[in-house]
């Protein structure tokens, strides 16, 4: 059987930074995959490198296909979305604008799912940062896709929606099969919703099963002394 | 105003302006939300250029523009893709080499220039059969572009990742609209010269901007307001004997004020209705 994503030998170049370094690794399940390291350590330039959003060398397989071809099959949502706040775009229009399909979709109801009903006819330039990043969330589960790839998608989201967010994610994921890639900083809720973890610092720290993988050495190795990481043995959880 | 309508050059001239101010109003608004202006601008005065080559070598300066207007789009692409210069600095180069070619090719006719005044300036009312037959064919091929791919351009402006995850080729996208843009301008020049060109992309959809809720009704508003300005403009200059790009740039101007009164008006209204009682 394929595996569901493989990457091998990865590295991303910008001019003479090494962004990435000879990255390899597969996702074989249906699983919540985390992606953490500190800030520059290359997270979102994976995320970007697998969805072909940035040239790279290596080689990238999704469901032993390249990337292009099962694109319909994937969703993504960005760290930032970084448009134009003029853009005159309904939340409706923005939908319809980037579906395949817009006429098949139940689009009332994913935006209720996702706590954002009626908001269709606001402009995307009028929501605030929590809006936006649950409608981006709401239209990338629109797609249906077998693999969803978050990227930080829990910024501008209170206290109250992470844990929902969260819930969310493991109900896809459990209930509908959606494999979940994510990048976040959010140590605690991540040992807590995680399967798997892929331990990022330009190379490939560790990655295996988060309950074994997230160990004190490997979040020293990510984040240093300095960061005060509670890990209460391999059986305990994270914060 | 029949009379006026049964003049061949009128008619030439309100052809010309009505089906390029669906064209130009079109674009203008991928223009204004990519905040292309500087390209429009650029790439409008280089093709002083392709002008020149045109009435050097007695091929149709329209024709010659275009190509070479056109090659320049093409060459801007490349430049952004392959240099690690701004795009400013690009067409900020290419913007006035071009004019200076324009002007050095220019200079080797003897004589006086009228051309050089018309395509600075531009004139509706000067268009020749073969001009509009270009014109007309060449805009409806692009307009027939623009529709079938507007969901593609629209998600390109948006969001070059978003066009990308939705199965657009950003990079093919953005040199479709480069070259396409490019032909547009030059065709706009010959109704309002170099200079003045790039008002009729930011004018309609900057005034359609303000009236608007919805990327379907800036769109809407944007053909509208731009079809007023350009036949309006005409008229205008027709009976006050004015020089006619200068007048059509005016006049959306003037639209423009409207608007951006308008919508000042409204928004201090609305602010009033939701301000809590008792407070000044």
């Amino acid at each position: 059987m394929e595996p569901l994503l493989e990457v091998k030998d990865l590295s991303v170049h910008f001019g003479n930074f090494t962004a990435l370094d000879r990255v390899s690794f597969t996702i074989e399940q249906q699983e919540i995959i985390a992606v953490i390291g500190p800030n520059g350590s290359g997270k979102t330039t994976l995320l970007k490198a697998i969805l072909g959003l940035i040239p790279y060398d290596g080689e990238i397989k999704i469901f032993g296909k390249k990337v292009a071809t099962v694109l319909p099959q994937l969703g993504y949502v960005p760290q930032r979305f970084a448009f134009e706040k003029n853009f005159p775009l309904t939340v409706e229009e923005f939908v319809n604008l980037t579906c395949r399909k817009p006429d098949k979709l139940p689009f009332g109801g994913a935006l209720h799912a996702a706590g954002m009903a009626g908001l269709e006819d606001k402009l995307i330039g009028e929501l605030s940062g929590g809006q936006l990043q649950r409608v981006l969330i709401a239209h990338a589960m629109l797609h249906q896709p077998r693999i969803l790839f978050l990227d930080e998608a829990t910024s501008g989201i209170d206290m109250e929606g992470l844990s929902d967010f969260y819930s969310t994610i493991q109900r896809l994921n459990r209930e509908h099969g959606v494999t979940i890639v994510m990048v976040s900083h959010e140590i605690s809720m991540i040992y807590k919703f995680s399967d798997r973890i892929i331990c990022l610092n330009r190379d490939l720290i560790s990655h295996g099963e988060t309950k074994s993988a997230l160990t004190r050495d490997v979040l020293k190795k990510l984040y240093g002394d300095n960061v005060d990481l509670k890990v209460h043995s391999h059986e305990g959880s994270a914060s | 105003m029949i009379e006026l309508l049964q003049l061949p050059f009128m008619q030439r001239a309100l052809i010309a302006g009505v089906v390029l101010g669906v064209v130009l109003a079109y674009l203008g608004i991928f223009v204004t939300l990519r905040k292309m202006a500087f390209f429009s601008d650029g790439v409008a005065h280089a093709a002083l250029a392709g002008a020149a080559i045109g009435l050097l070598t007695r091929v149709s300066p329209l024709l010659s523009a275009l190509i070479f207007s056109m090659f320049l789009a093409a060459l801007i692409y490349w430049l952004e893709k392959k240099s690690s210069l701004s795009s400013d600095s690009i067409i900020g180069i290419i913007f006035t080499s071009g004019m200076a070619l324009g002007i050095v090719l220019l200079s080797l006719r003897r004589g006086y220039q009228p051309e050089l005044i018309g395509y600075l300036f531009g004139n509706i009312l000067a268009i020749r059969r073969q001009d509009l037959i270009l014109i007309v064919v060449l805009s409806l091929l692009i307009l027939a572009f623009i529709v079938t791919q507007k969901r593609k351009l629209t998600l390109l402006t948006l969001d070059r990742e978003m066009a990308h995850m939705a199965g657009v080729h950003p990079d093919l996208y953005q040199l479709l609209l480069y070259v396409v843009l490019a032909a547009a301008l030059v065709m706009g020049i010959r109704i309002l010269g170099i200079i003045l060109v790039s008002a009729v992309l930011i004018l309609p959809v900057s005034s359609a901007r303000l009236l608007s809720r919805s990327f379907k009704s800036l769109i809407l508003w944007t053909i509208v307001i731009s079809e007023t300005v350009m036949i309006g403009g005409l008229f205008i200059s027709y009976y006050l004997n004015l020089p006619s790009g200068a007048v059509i740039v005016l006049t959306g101007s003037a639209v423009f004020s409207l608007a951006f009164g308008a919508n000042a008006f409204l928004r201090r209204k609305k602010m009033k209705s939701t301000r809590p009682a008792g407070r000044p």
